[in-house]
């Protein structure tokens, strides 16, 4: 445990801790983009950055996400450097992605409303890249990455193709701050795209139950062949509906029996 | 080589063989004094000589190929050599005893090289870099013996300390302190890196040491690695040096067979051995996280610090980076001392400091000078000053990070302190001088833009906000700009400079601030009036013809590529506005002045 001042408070947390977990603890408010609580440091979007020092660190501005708890650490939250630093990225971000409705929405709750800086081209991503740390350190597939460098970094699937390592869970898509990565399931099909270019497109596997096309044949596989045989779950596959009433029931079951 | 001869032994000819030496033909020089010798009655030892110093020369490698010649200790040396010189040099020279005056390099050869102290440099131009006895010869390895046989870890740090070495490549951090750290630090393996990516535009500095004097960097490497406690080091060198390349892997392999690197060194029970990796052209992979990262074999994108390197670096172990420069500099003070080192310099800026002089300036090339030395004195005593007599502007240290230094600071002592008082920084010693004839906001453009295109993206400010930069400049050297530019470019810097990742980003506003600092006036010129002073940026400037002073000589109608210029002959010409592209050619052509610009 270490003694740390956030905002003058005095507060003790454990050397495991980042700022940003110990200010979201007090009740502090700080915006993040590109922090997922599932996935690992990373510090590229820079919204979370506060006043910090340290016997070890002179007072500078440093990413909350990615500094962790330690002796004698005061940090301020909202200096005029840090009010600066987030109206301007704000600002910075919304010029790439003035049509992302979600950034807009959280921009506004910071009081930014519009850029001085249009970029030439926008899309609605904003390289936070937890689409690419998702599908690389938590699913383990690595189907998407980020191809060039400065203004020419971009998601990609390899080579900008249909990705032939990717499995279809839909997790880029689920944790994409902005809507750039979209998944659509119609007509018994999943297709996923990178802004608008289609990296994936998958038949989905009907539920051995209801018949309701549920995930596609290549993620039931990557589950399978990752986790240990459930002692539970019925051979055949059933959507996360069916497979709850299923589960359900078998513990019933266990129980009357015994 | 050559017959036996009354003055065997005593002539030595040493042949430039740098990058710049090999560009104009050393090899040939070369080759044609050892033939002119096979064919006398007289022998020589004809040496390579090394490439370091005839970089270090550049402003002479304009008069390359430059050869010493070295009889019984008294050294001649010629400029402009050709191959075919090769047999009047020995015939009249070396044979005769009568040097060929008209051949020889003029008096500023001298001048340059008389302002400065080398120290690192020292070896550069005088050893062959190709051979580990010529090293060796000079006094190469003993501080690495002296170090592993007598001096404990604890000892050399020490001595390290008092000497007070500041890193080279930049931010002049205390390098027995970081060294220190990285000792304590805990962790089962320890590491040494050498920063070879020198990407500054004009700065060589890396380059001429590693080309002139490799066994020094793995010298340093060696004590270095003894006072970490690390056995594995690694030298991150870009690919575009070849030579450097070249050299440096074959002294590793020189030194490995010597006993120098590998298992065991020098009888002290320490293995040590060192591994060249190239980088692959990102200026970014100079910054120590993004090296890291390269060396570990994933994108070459800087990581948020803390935790630093020394605590937390290459496989997650404690490593210790230091760049080429300084690394060459630790031999040296292991072998003279301390004191000696700290007896140069100012009170906190020790020793001496290599800067690669370059831009508008007469005498291009390296110079090795003490810190602490009046900025006046590089620029026209060993500079030679500015070409054509223009006025001095200003001088960018630092690279694309650094800022400029105005003409009321010339008198300046170039140390760290007072260049990052100034607003700029030392860097890895960069020095881009600049005439009457730049325009500021272009200058500070050109270096922001640099960074747009080596920044790595990944974090918003330095992606977006160098971008945004851009923009901003680009609309004030296109006569779009207004005050609100001004006021947006400070709020800006202020944010990129203070939020961004990495060391690369967080100095990329430095010109801009910089020259809003000192050149002010330039800016509001652009902004109010709609004119570049210096007559650079196009938006702003036009040409015409004074027909007062046309004589209709048709020059520059035929040298315009728009073919904007028409008149009859003998009768003054006039420039159609709605066609000029405004590239100047006809301003250069014309013998009359009458084309004005403004």
């Amino acid at each position: 445990m270490a003694t740390i001042k956030v905002n003058g408070k005095t507060v003790t947390a454990d050397e495991s801790m980042t700022v940003l977990a110990v200010a979201r603890r007090e009740g502090i408010d700080i915006p993040t983009l590109c922090f997922h609580e599932g996935l690992g440091p990373y510090g590229a979007c820079r919204l979370c950055v506060v006043e910090a020092e340290s016997p070890q660190l002179r007072r500078s501005l440093v990413t909350s996400c990615t500094l962790a708890v330690s002796e004698g650490l005061s940090v301020e939250t909202e200096t005029p450097l840090v009010a600066a630093s987030r109206r301007i990225i704000f600002e910075l971000l919304l010029g790439r992605t003035p049509d992302s409705s979600r950034l807009r929405e959280m921009a506004k709750r910071y009081g930014v409303e519009t850029s001085r800086f249009r970029a030439a081209e926008s899309d609605d991503c904003v390289r936070c890249g937890l689409c690419v740390r998702a599908c690389r350190d938590k699913i383990g597939v690595a189907a998407i990455s980020f191809a060039g460098r400065g203004q020419k970094r971009r998601v990609t699937a390899e080579f900008g193709k249909l990705s032939e390592a990717c499995v279809g869970c839909g997790a880029c898509a689920n944790v994409c701050p902005t809507g750039a990565v979209r998944l659509e399931d119609k007509g018994g099909e999943r297709t996923i795209f990178l802004k608008n270019n289609l990296i994936g497109r998958f038949p989905l596997v009907r539920c051995g139950n209801c018949g309701t096309p549920y995930a596609t044949k290549q993620f039931l596989d990557h589950v399978a062949s990752r986790n240990s045989e459930q002692p539970r779950t019925k051979q055949g596959g059933l959507c996360p509906e069916c497979e709850r009433a299923h589960y359900a029931e078998a513990i019933v079951a266990e129980f009357s029996a015994s | 080589m050559g017959r036996r001869g009354a003055q065997d032994g005593n002539i030595t000819v040493k042949v430039c063989m740098g990058t710049g030496g090999i560009a104009t033909g050393g090899e040939k020089v070369l080759a044609a004094f050892q033939e002119g010798f096979a064919r006398r009655p007289v022998s020589g030892t004809v040496e390579k000589r090394c490439g370091a110093h005839r970089v270090g020369c550049r402003g002479f490698c304009a008069k390359d190929v430059l050869v010493d010649v070295i009889i019984n200790g008294v050294t001649t040396t010629y400029q402009f050599v050709k191959p075919e010189m090769a047999d009047r040099i020995i015939d009249e020279h070396i044979i005769g005893g009568a040097p060929i005056d008209s051949w020889k390099a003029g008096p500023e050869y001298a001048s340059f090289h008389g302002g400065q102290n080398k120290i690192v440099l020292a070896n550069c131009g005088n050893i062959d870099p190709e051979d580990i006895n010529s090293y060796i010869a000079a006094g190469g390895y003993r501080a690495a013996e002296r170090v592993l046989t007598a001096l404990m870890p604890d000892e050399v740090i020490k001595e390290i300390k008092s000497s007070g070495l500041r890193g080279r490549g930049g931010a002049g951090f205390a390098t027995a302190m970081k060294w220190e750290i990285c000792r304590r630090s805990p962790g089962e393996r320890k590491y040494v890196i050498c920063n070879g990516d020198e990407g500054d535009p004009g700065a060589f500095m890396d380059r001429a040491i590693i080309e002139g004097d490799p066994h020094a960097v793995i010298e340093g490497m060696i004590i270095g690695a003894y006072a970490i406690g690390s056995a594995e080091g690694f030298v991150y060198i870009r690919a575009e040096y070849p030579l450097a390349v070249e050299r440096l892997r074959h002294a590793i392999k020189q030194a490995r067979e010597r006993g120098w690197l590998g298992r065991n060194i020098a009888a002290s029970g320490m293995d040590f051995d060192i591994q060249v990796k190239l980088g692959a052209g990102a200026f970014v992979c100079g910054e120590e996280t993004a090296l890291i990262a390269s060396l570990e074999d994933q994108i070459g994108e800087p990581r948020p610090k803390p935790p630093f390197p020394v605590n937390k670096g290459l496989w997650g172990m404690p490593t210790n980076i230091n760049n080429v420069e300084t690394w060459a500099t630790v031999p040296k003070i292991m072998t003279n001392g301390a004191r000696w080192f700290a007896s140069m310099g100012t009170e906190k800026s020790k020793g001496t400091k290599i800067f690669s002089l370059v831009g508008k300036i007469n005498n291009t090339g390296l110079v090795e000078v003490p810190m602490g030395i009046p900025l006046r004195k590089i620029i026209y005593d060993i500079g030679g000053g500015i070409p054509k007599n223009k006025k001095y502007k200003a001088v960018q240290t630092g690279g694309p990070s650094g800022g400029c230094i105005p003409w009321e600071h010339i008198d300046v002592p170039v140390d760290y302190e007072n260049l990052t008082a100034l607003g700029s920084i030392m860097g890895s010693g960069g020095m881009v001088v600049m005439d009457e004839d730049t325009c500021m906001v272009d200058v500070a453009k050109f270096f922001v833009s640099f960074c747009l295109d080596e920044s790595c993206g990944q974090c918003t400010p330095c992606r977006e906000g160098t971008r945004a930069l851009v923009g901003l400049l680009d609309d004030i050297t296109a006569g779009r700009g207004t005050e609100q530019h001004l006021d947006t470019l400070q709020e800006l810097c202020q944010v990129v400079k203070e939020a961004s990742l990495c060391g690369l980003g967080k100095t990329v506003p430095n010109p801009v601030l910089s020259t809003l600092r000192y050149f002010r006036h330039e800016y509001d010129a652009h902004i109010r009036d709609k004119k570049c002073p210096a007559g650079v940026c196009r938006a702003l400037i036009r040409f015409s013809i004074d027909p007062a002073k046309c004589t209709g000589c048709t020059a520059c109608a035929l040298a315009c590529p728009q073919k904007a210029i028409s008149g009859e002959k003998k009768k003054p010409h006039a420039i159609d506005q709605g066609l000029c592209i405004k590239c100047g050619i006809c301003f250069d052509t014309c013998k009359f002045g009458s084309i004005q610009k403004a």
